[in-house]
């Protein structure tokens, strides 16, 4: 007689909380979601002679554009008024363009995941809040790459290493776990409808102008906008990656409390609609892909 | 003491959603699916599979054979009811699902294995098995983009077959390449089903469901028809 192992499994979700879920689906799974992040970044960008460097070129060579434009051509353009002190425009913009890079990735990435991921949902047993995983980590190892890069540029540019620098950890992560936990609402609605997906691929350029990456959202006169620019998460971060390597200024400067706070607050309101909505449509996304 | 079932389904009900068009399915995100017509693919189905049992499911297409495989293999949802599915299943049905083209044979071992989830070390030790009966020689090594479909198919099947598993499906429309290999493939079949392992087996041949199965199931329109013995569902399946 053979032996059965207890490894009982109820096709059924009920009970649990969408979170719940979400995190037993990733217990234990570590192999796995590395493997396939990995396979991820191959399938992107295979068959090019220079493979995966793609990813780091294509940003690379958008900031070398900019740092034409900027610092050769348009020298009228000046410097930038960040949190009291003046900044060169290039500078300013690297600082911003490099977390803006991943986080248009990840929001565009992430509400394609499950979509160009198809045959784990309709053929397979798979626990389909890892999709978003390995697809978002795929994307943080090139941002890691490209931290790198802005961070030789800044050194040539004579900012000296600080301390403050580490607190780029911190920003990373927050940025990561965010827009991760973004994806657990955008990704099931995007592969639900399609319309979803164009919805966001739309918002997309807007939000890039309406966001910190090209002006400094801190120095707006008026200080009601001033107040509305909190509400964009992308400026916390954008802000943040010059708070580490600009001004080296700490991260819970009390300045800015508010910021940190609404910042949070959104956290916790994405974490229960994502939960929400991967809930609802785990178990009929079979079907409908 | 009674034994306990491996598969069991109590009253399962399975509806599919119809949206008319793509503007009702964007609607639907933020209602509740209002006036979205349903089909009925389940409609209150029971039974229960015991270790070591082999069962043919019999039935028309759009009986509901699928829809019920596809909850044994964890990848559809009951609408309603309960399944409970006690071990390791292979399914001999998308051989092909989950390989990545990118990388070799070898690495998709692995993603394979993590997928169907074994740990390192359960891979490894099956991973000779599987690379003889593959039998793909050099191209183990090579990104599966490069291999024809039979390879692909040989690799998947290998696989599947080599992670012994509590609870083995076939379907028998599966092609898995030329004569010869199915001849293995129907061998290897065989010793798992001597082995103790419970089947579940879709045919409409009745002389393949009777080689290997001591029960069927003939499902009409959703329900189970006729719970019993090979001979007692046929009889049914093939009245007009």
């Amino acid at each position: 007689m053979r032996k059965i192992d207890n490894t009982e499994t109820n096709r059924k979700i009920g009970s649990r909380s969408g979170l719940a879920e979400i995190l037993c689906e990733h217990k234990g799974k570590g192999k796995q979601i590395a493997l396939l992040s990995v396979n991820e970044l191959k399938k992107k960008y295979k068959g090019a002679a220079l493979g995966t460097l793609w990813a780091v070129i294509k940003p690379s060579f958008t900031l070398f554009i900019l740092w034409f434009a900027f610092a050769v051509g348009l020298r009228s353009s000046g410097d930038v008024l960040f949190m009291g002190e003046k900044y060169r425009r290039f500078e300013f913009m690297l600082t911003g363009y490099v977390p803006w890079f991943f986080i248009s990735e990840m929001i565009i990435g992430g509400s394609r995941s499950i979509r160009s991921n198809k045959q784990f949902v309709t053929k397979l047993s798979f626990p389909v809040s890892n999709i978003m995983t390995f697809t978002s980590l795929a994307s943080l190892y090139i941002h890691l790459m490209l931290c790198v890069i802005m961070c030789i540029v800044l050194l040539c540019l004579g900012h000296s290493p600080s301390v403050y620098n580490l607190q780029f950890v911190y920003y990373c992560f927050m940025m990561y776990l965010f827009f991760l936990v973004l994806s657990w609402t955008t990704a099931p609605l995007s592969a639900f409808s399609k319309d979803f997906e164009n919805l966001i691929n739309s918002i997309i350029t807007g939000l890039f102008w309406l966001s910190g990456v090209f002006w400094s959202t801190y120095d707006v006169e008026n200080p009601i906008i001033k107040k509305i620019m909190y509400l964009n998460p992308v400026n916390y971060f954008v802000n943040g990656y010059r708070k580490c390597f600009l001004t080296h200024s700490f991260i819970f400067d009390s300045n800015y409390t508010t910021e940190t706070v609404v910042f949070y607050a959104e956290l916790i309101v994405l974490i229960l609609i994502g939960s929400h909505y991967y809930k609802k449509f785990r178990k009929i996304l079979p079907d409908v892909l | 003491m009674e034994k306990q079932p491996i598969i069991e389904f109590k009253d399962v009900k399975k509806e599919y959603l119809l949206y008319k068009n793509e503007k009702q399915r964007f609607k639907a995100i933020f209602t509740k699916n209002k006036g979205v017509k349903r089909h009925s693919a389940l409609k209150g189905v029971s039974f229960k599979i015991y270790p070591g049992e082999s069962v043919g499911i019999i039935g028309k297409n759009g009986a509901g054979k699928s829809t019920i495989l596809k909850m044994i293999t964890g990848v559809s949802f009951p609408t309603d009811g309960e399944v409970t599915v006690r071990g390791k299943v292979a399914a001999l049905l998308e051989l092909t699902a989950g390989f990545s083209q990118d990388m070799t044979g070898m690495e998709n071992i692995y993603l394979k294995g993590y997928l169907l989830g074994l740990s390192d070390s359960e891979i490894k030790e099956i991973e000779p098995n599987i690379i003889e009966f593959a039998d793909l020689g050099e191209y183990i090594d090579q990104p599966v983009r490069t291999y024809s479909s039979g390879m692909k198919m040989r690799l998947g099947f290998a696989i599947n077959i080599n992670i012994r598993p509590d609870i083995l499906v076939v379907d028998e429309a599966l092609s898995v390449g030329d004569a010869e290999f199915k001849k293995k493939c129907r061998q290897k079949i065989n010793e798992l089903i001597k082995s103790g392992v419970t089947v579940l087996f879709v045919s409409h041949s009745k002389d393949a469901i009777a080689e290997t199965c001591s029960r069927a199931i003939f499902l009409k329109d959703g329900k189970v028809k006729v719970d019993g013995t090979v001979e007692e569902a046929f009889a049914e399946y093939s009245k007009k």
